[in-house]
């Protein structure tokens, strides 16, 4: 064939056609096909303990039917699957209802830590985004082993709650207790700490997340009623209708504390004001939140804005005579009692 | 310009301008390792360039410095070596760009630790400073950058410095190799154990902390007797810093 | 020493950690600071009365105000451009007389005379000594004049503003601010501009700054710009224009490397290095003004010194690779015309031909040297007597007969902005290369940033060519 370029461009774009049609990010041909390879039996198994642990902790009974709605393979490998995870006795059945073996709840608890701590680990190292960190946590429950596991802990400092306030099965399969009552039986005026924050089901708990609703915040209940619950934290006022604000923990704090009424965040900050930080949200966890501290962001610390940044952030802070330059979302993160 | 006035020590009894040789890059056989630490941006490469005669490069932003730079001068017939950290803000965090400047401070061992602090922002320097005092005991606070902290209108009072810290505080302002006499005196003074340091400890810990720490210090102390820095461990400890638990059951610490 | 028992200290420690509960950091922190604020109260006094102007705020406000901000950052990389293409001149042409107009034949007649081989004086006197002579003479000049302009900058404390500015930008692209830096680290060399990365804290990110690195002209490829630019660019426009025009090219090239930095930042952090920006923080400094002298001693002794070792480490393989390539024959072609033919067609799909495509593989050690060894090939293919023979860098007598040279090989104004553009684009020269394994410690990585840019380099070239020759 002749060279003409027109001809090259249009070959050119076919082919960088079907590269993308095959490799683009998660839809891609390739991708999908790959994973449908993975979905091993190795994966069903720990998927299926997993299930039943949860199940028998909130005392609920399943069938190999429940079994096949709530796991999304495919409904022959499950029943596979079950059967031989009968015979190498990590679970039984008692009439039609299926329970785990000791070996199987240790299994399952293997799995929750793992879980469980790469939760952990999402949330104080990596910057992926709540809404990532359970999906993602799904898939590596399935890839460490005990060792990677154990490192993983101790690399943490061996926490003992996930980000969600749900305890991190120990070594030895201890599990912690989680302290509080559900919101919703808060008295009004009473004082607590959120502890753990339900991540299913998950449009409640998307709802809880898009509120910026965290774990670890002190709140007050200003209302509590049939139709709506309302407290604040971090200087905001959130209001809960009672099924959703039922997923929330929280911790009765006995002690007197104030919790300031007119908190603002350094976002909110204009030109040409001061103020005075009160803290930083929990929102901010791990290695970031250490940084703004040891930058001298620190309660009790005198603020006020340097410079606006021309293309609207990141905006530039006197604090503690150092101009720096923070962006907006982790502004927000800072709480603040203008003067 | 008054950038050649001679300060006060070059010509005082206790510098021994004879006595000093730059070695540059030459660091056989050493009788002292000396650390230079500190907030980015305070000139302590300019301080390690004055005192080896290197060109290590400087520059007006934070982080210029990112590997360690090591360089020699002689003084009194006795050889140091110099090593030029990467600024810190903190030794309390785990990120990776501040574990060089950790690390040497740390498991180092350097025989004085000088601090380049920027006279202007004391008080953000201080956190570093302090957390330093609590690692070890021969260190020299370098008060820098004091020529603009004099345009500034701040006045230090460095007696009183000294004094809280429980440290020298030579006030120096290293782009002009003003005060670096006083700091190489210094250096010389605390390495061959002629001024005794007692550095302060960090005292506003709540409670509920101070009381941990001090359980976990008396636990330390039972199982590694002579270790020089068990408040600085249980800090860390208390934090769950796996370098530290790796560096206690190695024993490099001692 | 044995390992320690220390297990019953872990296990105390771990149960008085969940008995602090997670403030422990702040509340450590923040007992830091207050012992610092008692000791600062005791000591520092802050004479208010005498408030002086801030003289750096003033700067700040304009330097980063919305209408001044972007055009000033412009206006300064324009002026640095504009300083060493016309500084460059002068002192480029006296460096070309004195070692290749004079020394080259004295070397020559100096070797001749004691009659050593002709093998091996045209090895080491036409391959080794001409390739360092040739980067000596073209690279150091821009060099010497466009790093101590920038270490001025640097010390005049310019840049943080510079990420400053621009961090938004990084952020859309899921990078972070601090890339800023290490990219305008990366116009002086890339391989210190990977090394920079580390001010960056998070790993995710600090990977894409190492990668996208590249993009970022290095002090080797800014005089293949000027070059290129001055010879085709600047010859379309009438004459009073030319520095200009060729000024302007440069710059665009420049800006379409960082445009570059950012698509490619964004699809990174879309793609392979997914997750979410993390959180940015810079501290600006005060402005200092620059020892103006001291830093121009320095930074020219300094890259000096840099520059000719890497012409001695590099170049003179290279030189001594080129020389024998066009020396070796096969059959009754040499090599490096062997070579040349069977890259011609890929070539030519990319606007480029196959002596540019050899001479990046053969300049894979260093960017420096592409000019010399593609007039070198090209005058090997043509024929047209340039030099002293096969493998022989000929001088640069101006830029003018440079510039007749290549459009005897058949360049064309598509060539010349082809060879712009793959100058931008194409793997990093093998320091920097060694340099991102150092820091990433990850072949895998190392691989992807050495091959992204070629690739990327062939489609943008390849698009170009054809769009060209559609249009005209
Ligand atoms: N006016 C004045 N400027 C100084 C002094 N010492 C250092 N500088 C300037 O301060 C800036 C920072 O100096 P460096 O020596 O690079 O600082 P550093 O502490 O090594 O910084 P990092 O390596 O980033 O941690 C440079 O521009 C120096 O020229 C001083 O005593 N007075
Ligand atoms: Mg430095």
């Amino acid at each position: 064939m002749k060279y003409n370029p027109t001809y090259a461009l249009i070959l050119f774009f076919i082919i960088s056609g079907v590269l993308y049609v095959l490799f683009r990010p998660a839809k891609g041909w390739f991708w999908i096909i790959k994973n449908n390879f993975k979905s091993n039996e190795k994966i069903v198994t720990e998927d299926i303990l997993k299930q039943l642990y949860h199940f028998e902790n909130s005392g609920n009974k399943v069938d190999t039917k429940t079994l096949l709605q709530v796991l999304d393979f495919n409904n022959n490998q499950i029943i596979e699957v079950v059967k031989k995870m009968t015979i190498n006795d990590l679970i039984y059945f008692e009439s039609d209802v299926l329970k785990l073996t000791n070996a199987g709840r240790d299994y399952a608890l293997r799995i929750v830590r793992i879980h469980r701590l790469w939760e952990r680990y999402l949330a104080d190292k990596t910057g992926f985004s709540k809404e990532e960190w359970h999906d993602r946590a799904e898939m590596m429950e399935h890839k460490l082993n005990h060792d990677e596991t154990n490192t993983l802990a101790a690399h943490l400092g061996n926490p003992k709650f996930d980000p969600h306030g749900d305890p991190i099965p120990t070594k030895t399969g201890k599990v912690a207790e989680v302290h509080g009552v559900e919101l919703p039986l808060l008295p009004v005026n009473s004082i607590g700490r959120i502890t753990h924050i339900e991540d299913e089901p998950e449009i409640i708990y998307k709802q809880i997340l898009a509120e910026n609703i965290h774990m670890g915040s002190l709140i007050r209940v200003v209302e509590n009623n049939a139709t709506r619950i309302v407290f604040l934290s971090e200087g905001e006022e959130f209001r809960l209708a009672p099924i959703v604000a039922a997923n929330l923990t929280v911790a009765p704090i006995e002690k007197e504390i104030i919790i300031e009424d007119n908190i603002a965040r350094l976002s909110s900050l204009k030109e040409d004001e001061t103020a005075i930080i009160t803290g930083i949200s929990k929102e901010s966890r791990g290695e970031s939140r250490r940084r703004l501290l040891d930058l001298g962001f620190v309660k009790g610390a005198t603020i006020k804005i340097d410079l606006i940044n021309p293309l609207g952030e990141p905006n530039a802070y006197l604090i503690k005579g150092t101009s720096i330059a923070l962006r907006k979302d982790q502004a927000a993160k800072i709480l603040i009692k203008k003067d | 310009m008054d950038t050649k006035v001679k300060s006060a020590c070059e010509t005082c009894a206790h510098f021994n301008a004879d006595g000093l040789k730059k070695m540059g890059i030459h660091t056989d056989n050493v009788d002292f390792v000396v650390a230079l630490a500190g907030n980015p941006n305070t000139g302590k490469s300019t301080v390690f360039n004055s005192l080896t005669g290197l060109r290590q490069h400087t520059g007006n932003w934070p982080g210029k410095t990112v590997t360690r730079a090591e360089g020699g001068f002689e003084y009194n017939k006795q050889k140091y070596k110099l090593v030029d950290l990467p600024g810190t803000y903190s030794l309390l965090s785990t990120s990776e760009d501040e574990a060089a400047a950790r690390d040497f401070i740390l498991f180092g061992k350097p025989d004085v630790t000088v601090i380049v602090a920027d006279a202007n922002r004391l008080e953000r320097n201080l956190n570093l400073v302090l957390q330093i005092l609590e690692i070890t005991d021969k260190a020299v606070l370098c008060l820098n950058l004091m020529d603009e902290a004099k345009r500034n209108h701040i006045i230090i009072d460095e007696r009183t410095l000294a004094r809280d810290l429980g440290i020298p505080v030579v006030a120096t302002s290293a782009r002009f190799s003003q005060g670096i006499p006083e700091l190489i005196h210094t250096i010389s003074e605390i390495a061959n154990g002629n001024i005794i340091c007692k550095p302060h400890r960090i005292k506003n810990v709540p409670s509920n902390i101070e009381n941990a720490v001090k359980t976990l210090t008396a636990e330390i102390e039972k199982e590694f007797p002579n270790i020089p820095n068990s408040r600085w461990i249980a800090f860390r400890l208390l934090e769950g810093d796996t370098e530290i638990i790796k560096a206690l059951k190695s024993g490099e610490l001692v | 020493m044995a390992n320690k028992n220390i297990d019953h200290i872990l296990e105390l420690s771990n149960e008085l950690r969940w008995q602090i509960g997670d403030e422990f950091h702040d509340n450590l922190t923040e007992g830091i600071y207050a012992d610092a604020a008692q000791i600062v109260s005791d000591t520092v006094q802050v004479d208010e009365s005498k408030k002086r102007f801030r003289l750096d705020r003033q700067i700040d406000k304009i330097v980063t105000s919305k209408v001044f901000g972007f055009p000033i950052m412009f206006l300064i990389l324009a002026t640095v451009l504009w300083l060493t293409i016309i500084g460059a001149n002068y002192p480029s042409s006296l460096l070309a007389q004195l070692l290749l107009d004079t020394f080259h034949p004295i070397l020559k007649t100096g070797v001749a005379a004691i009659n050593m081989p002709w093998w091996l004086s045209g090895f080491l006197i036409d391959g080794v000594y001409l390739a360092v002579a040739w980067v000596i003479a073209v690279m150091l000049p821009p060099m010497a004049i466009f790093f101590p302009m920038f270490t001025l900058l640097e010390d005049f404390g310019y840049l943080p503003r510079v990420a400053f500015n621009l961090d938004n930008l990084f952020k859309k692209s899921g990078a972070h601010g601090k890339q800023a830096l290490t990219m305008t680290m990366g116009f002086g060399c890339n391989a210190a501009g990977v090394v920079a990365t580390r001010i960056i804290d998070s790993p995710r990110e600090r990977l894409i700054a190492i990668i996208t690195n590249n993009f970022s002209l290095c002090n080797g490829r800014w005089p293949t710009q000027i070059l290129i630019a001055t010879i085709f660019i600047g010859a379309v426009v009438p004459s009073t224009f030319s520095s200009l025009a060729s000024l302007l090219a440069v710059i665009v090239i420049a800006v379409l490397g960082m445009a570059f930095m950012f698509g490619t930042s964004w699809a990174l952090s879309k793609t392979l290095l997914k997750g979410q920006v993390s959180t940015f923080n810079l501290e600006l400094p005060p402005y200092r003004p620059p020892r103006f002298w001291k830093t121009i001693y320095t930074s020219l002794i300094d890259r000096t010194m840099i520059v000719l070792w890497r012409a001695i480490v590099f170049a003179a393989p290279a030189g001594a690779v080129i020389w024998l390539i066009s020396n070796i024959y096969i059959g009754n072609e040499s090599i490096a015309a062997w070579a040349i033919d069977s890259m011609n067609g890929f070539g030519f799909l990319l606007g480029l031909n196959g002596v540019i495509l050899l001479a990046y593989i053969v300049a894979i050690p260093a960017n420096e040297i592409v000019i010399p060894t593609i007039l070198m090939l090209t005058v090997l293919v043509t024929g047209i007597d340039g030099g002293a023979g096969a493998g022989v860098m000929f001088e640069l007598d101006s830029v003018n007969a440079t510039g007749d040279i290549l459009k005897a090989g058949g360049w064309t104004l598509l060539t010349a902005i082809n060879l712009m553009l793959f100058s931008l684009l194409h793997n990093p020269c093998s320091t920097t290369i060694y340099t991102i394994y150092k820091e990433t410690k990850s072949v895998k990585w190392t691989v992807f940033a050495s091959i992204m840019p070629v690739i990327l380099g062939f489609i943008v070239t390849f698009l170009v060519a054809q769009i060209w020759r559609i249009v005209f």
